[in-house]
């Protein structure tokens, strides 16, 4: 009774909820903002929630990793076949392409869980 | 009664026709060929023949071209946004094409064309100079923006720019390789499998023990189906994410 009565005491009625009402929408319209980054970064996160067993994961991680020693050893090995620097365009590419593996894991484990939102922040 | 059983001799191509030689190479239509063009066929009947009658109450056909067009449409804008809609052909195609081959795989006695690693690399391979073209005639030099990852100390970038390269590179590779895989490994665990049901029948009182390995053919074969479908969506979900990268590079 007594709230009824503060409200209903309120002689400019219709203008308080009116802004209660787009305060509320605001809100929600901020609530929905925060959502929306989460959206657009889910598809870079595919990989990983589609492997819906653990060994359809194993397999997505280890060609990953695997693809990515095979493009530097390949990238070494073209390199070297045209600079003519035989053995250190394989090895120090191989060790990048090791490297570039790990990432790739990493990327697609969500283990960096920095990445993807630093580039959401920056492309507005 | 000595069986011996070859688990991938499933996968040997055999030449139908021939067409000529190059150099020592054969070339000859052999029947993974046969598969795609029945793939084809089979996608063509789906999509154009099931879809000629337009009603707006769809048939079965209709209806299941509909559910496949909408799944891959929904897809391909979750990941590029309204701007991919230029690449659906694209998408759709690649979909249809690895899910029903993946499918045809699945019939016994049948060939698994996309067990082959040169089919998966080409279609990989198209999708990667798609994105690459694309990106290069939509963004200019700015494409490779996306080499160079943001808010990282120069001195780092020495590093990290080739690295980014080679991921770059790797991806057509992870991308047939892991389609390639999965085809390859469930065809030969289901035929072991399968075999090993033959040799426990063989082995006299060993014999008891052969329904165990055909449940578990069972259950590989169902998670195969599985798996073969799976692996048609992750290629074009990865297809739509790789294109993205054109539409949208720098990050």
């Amino acid at each position: 009774m007594n709230g009824d009565d503060a409200r209903g005491g309120n002689g400019t009625e219709g203008t308080p909820t009116d802004s209660e009402l787009s305060a509320r929408l605001r809100r929600l319209e901020t609530q929905i903002e925060r959502k929306r980054p989460q959206a657009a970064a889910d598809p870079s996160t595919r990989p990983r929630t589609n492997g819906s067993s653990a060994l359809g994961q194993a397999m997505t991680l280890s060609t990953e990793f695997v693809a990515g020693v095979i493009a530097g050893g390949i990238l070494g090995w073209i390199v070297d076949h045209v600079f003519g620097t035989k053995p250190w365009g394989l090895i120090v590419l191989l060790m990048l392409g090791f490297v570039a593996g790990v990432y790739n894991v990493m990327r697609v484990s969500g283990f960096s869980g920095a990445r993807p939102e630093r580039r959401d922040r920056q492309e507005p | 009664m000595a069986v011996t059983i070859d688990p991938i001799e499933q996968f040997e191509l055999k030449p139908l026709v021939s067409l000529g030689h190059i150099g020592h190479q054969q070339l000859a239509f052999t029947q993974s060929a046969l598969y795609m063009f029945a793939a084809v066929g089979v996608i063509a009947l789906i999509t154009i023949v099931a879809t000629s009658s337009r009603s707006i109450v769809p048939g079965r056909m209709q209806s299941l071209a509909e559910i496949f067009y909408e799944f891959i449409a929904d897809t391909l804008h979750q990941a590029t946004g309204d701007g991919g809609k230029r690449f659906m052909p694209l998408v759709f195609s690649l979909f249809m094409f690895v899910l029903i081959l993946n499918l045809f795989g699945m019939i016994p006695y049948s060939f698994a064309v996309t067990s082959h690693l040169i089919v998966t690399f080409g279609l990989a391979a198209l999708v990667i100079s798609t994105v690459v073209i694309f990106g290069v005639m939509k963004h200019g030099t700015h494409f490779f923006g996306l080499f160079v990852p943001s808010g990282v100390p120069k001195p780092l970038l020495a590093i990290l720019v080739p690295i980014e390269i080679i991921s770059f590179i790797s991806r057509p590779i992870s991308l047939s390789v892991r389609l390639f895989a999965n085809m390859l490994a469930g065809h030969i665990a289901m035929k072991i499998f399968a075999f090993f049901v033959v040799q426990l029948l063989l082995a006299g009182a060993w014999s008891v023990l052969s329904p165990l390995p055909l449940f578990l053919t069972i259950a590989l074969t169902a998670l195969e189906f599985l798996v073969a479908a799976l692996q048609a969506y992750v290629f074009a979900t990865l297809t739509a994410i790789y294109l993205n990268d054109a539409l949208h590079p720098g990050h």
